[in-house]
C-alpha cells in the first residue's frame, strides 16, 4: 500500500476511534479536542509510542520468539519514558509546548496510545509505514473528535427525545460518521485516481 | 456506584459508559463478547484484590508503573489462556486481549484502589463494588455480542473450545449485516442505552 493509501485508510476506513473503538467518544468539558495543542499531542504521542513498540517488537522480541510480550515491555519501558517526556514538556513553561505536554500526559495511559502502537507493530508495517500509520491514526482520532464535538454543540440546541439526550445521541452520530468513513480507503483513492 | 432504594444497582456500562468503545469494536459475536467480558471482569477483580496488598510495600513514586505492569501481566496471562482454549477466538480478539491492560474497567479499578481505605465513601467494600461492576460488564459484553450476531447475521457463535467455535444458524440470510460492523455497534448501543434509560425512568415513576 502506498503512503497516501496508508494515510487515507488510517484516517478514515480504519479510524482509531470509530473503527477500532480506541479512546472514547468525547464528552463535553474543558478539554477542547479541536485545539492545535490537542492535535499535536495526539500525533506526537502516537508516533513516539508506535516507533518504540515497533522497534521493540520487530528488532528484539520477534527474533527471540517473544512477540506476545510486547504489551508488557511497552508498559514497563515506553510508558515511563513517554510520561517523563510529556511532563518535561508541560513544565517547560513555553506556551504551545507546555499545552502539548499537558495534553500528552493525559493521553499516555489510555487505550488510544496502546492500541495504535499495537496495531502499528502487529500489522507487518516497515518502520516508515508504522510511523505514517500512527501519525495518520492520531489525525484520524482528532478529526473524529472534532466532528463529534461540533455535532454535540448542534445537538444541544436540537429537540432530541429524552432517552436519547447526551451519550446515546453522540453514539448514534459516531455510528453514522463511522458508516460514512468506512467507504473512504486506499481502494477508493485508487478508483478516484483512475 | 449508586444503589437505588429497591436494591437495584445501575449498570455502570450503560449508565456510566465505562469501557464502552473497545467493547463496541470487540464484541461482534457471542463468543467474542463472552471471552472479552470475562477477561475484563477477571482482570478488574484481580487488580482490586492485589493492588491494596501492594500499596503498603511499594513507594508512591513507583505505584503507577507497577500497577500498570501488573495489569498488563494479567491481560497477558488471560491472553495465553484464551489462545490455548480457542485460537480462533483469540485471533478474533486480536489487539483487544492485550488492550485489557488499559480497559475502562481496569483503569477505573486502579483509580478506585488508589485510596488507602478498603471501603468506598458509602461504606461498601471496594472489592465487592468492583465485582458487581465487572459482572455487569461481562453481562453487557455478552448481551451486545449476542444481539449484534443474532440481528446482524442470524447466527450464534458459541464460546466452545478448539480451532473452530460452534456456530448455530438461525436463518439462511443475514437480516442486518451492518450491525456486526463498528458503525452498527455504535448505533445498537445508542438504542440500548436509550432503552435502558427509558426503563429506569419508568421504573422510578412506578416506585414513586
Amino acid at each position: 500500500m502506498s503512503y497516501l493509501g496508508t494515510i487515507v485508510t488510517s484516517v478514515f476506513a480504519s479510524n482509531a476511534l470509530l473503527t477500532y473503538g480506541l479512546g472514547s467518544v468525547p464528552e463535553p468539558g474543558p478539554s477542547r479536542p479541536g485545539s492545535l495543542a490537542s492535535a499535536l499531542a495526539l500525533v506526537c504521542v502516537n508516533a513516539l509510542a508506535s516507533v518504540f513498540l515497533w522497534g521493540v517488537h520487530s528488532l528484539v522480541l520477534y527474533p527471540l520468539g517473544l512477540a506476545s510480550l510486547d504489551v508488557l515491555i511497552f508498559t514497563l519501558l515506553a510508558v515511563p519514558i513517554l510520561k517523563f517526556l510529556s511532563r518535561a514538556a508541560s513544565l517547560s513553561g513555553k506556551g504551545l509546548l507546555s499545552r502539548v505536554g499537558a495534553q500528552a500526559d493525559d493521553l499516555v495511559i489510555g487505550s488510544l496510545v496502546f492500541g495504535v502502537a499495537l496495531i502499528s507493530s502487529r500489522s507487518g508495517y516497515t518502520l516508515p509505514e508504522a510511523l505514517t500509520a500512527s501519525f495518520a491514526s492520531g489525525m484520524g482520532y482528532w478529526l473524529a473528535s472534532c466532528l463529534l464535538e461540533s455535532i454535540h454543540e448542534r445537538l444541544e440546541l436540537s429537540d432530541v427525545p429524552g432517552p436519547f439526550k447526551g451519550s446515546p445521541a453522540m453514539l448514534m452520530s459516531a455510528g453514522l460518521i463511522a458508516l460514512a468513513f468506512m467507504g473512504i480507503d486506499a481502494a477508493f483513492i485508487q478508483g478516484m485516481a483512475g | 456506584m449508586r444503589e437505588g432504594r429497591d436494591g437495584f444497582v445501575p449498570n455502570p456500562i450503560l449508565a456510566g459508559l465505562v469501557g464502552i468503545c473497545p467493547l463496541i469494536a470487540a464484541s461482534r459475536n457471542l463468543a467474542v463478547g463472552v471471552v472479552y467480558g470475562i477477561g475484563a471482569a477477571l482482570c478488574a477483580i484481580a487488580l482490586a484484590a492485589i493492588v491494596p496488598l501492594l500499596r503498603s510495600v511499594i513507594s508512591d513514586r513507583f505505584q503507577v508503573p507497577v500497577m500498570l505492569a501488573l495489569s498488563s501481566a494479567l491481560a497477558l496471562a488471560y491472553g495465553f489462556c484464551v489462545q490455548i482454549y480457542s485460537p480462533a477466538i483469540a485471533a478474533d480478539l486480536w489487539i483487544y486481549l492485550p488492550l485489557l491492560t488499559v480497559s475502562g474497567l481496569s483503569l477505573s479499578t486502579l483509580r478506585r484502589s488508589s485510596s488507602p481505605s478498603r471501603f468506598s465513601p458509602d461504606g461498601k467494600s471496594r472489592l465487592g463494588a468492583v465485582a458487581i461492576e465487572s459482572l455487569m460488564f461481562f453481562v453487557t459484553a455478552a448481551f451486545v455480542g449476542a444481539l449484534r450476531e443474532i440481528i446482524g447475521l442470524a447466527t450464534l457463535t458459541l464460546p466452545s473450545p478448539g480451532m473452530l467455535p460452534e456456530r448455530v444458524t438461525i436463518a439462511d440470510f443475514a437480516p442486518l449485516r451492518i450491525l456486526v460492523s463498528p458503525s452498527g455497534g455504535f448505533i445498537l448501543l445508542a438504542f440500548l442505552i436509550a432503552a435502558y434509560r427509558a426503563l429506569i425512568h419508568t421504573g422510578g415513576r412506578n416506585l414513586q
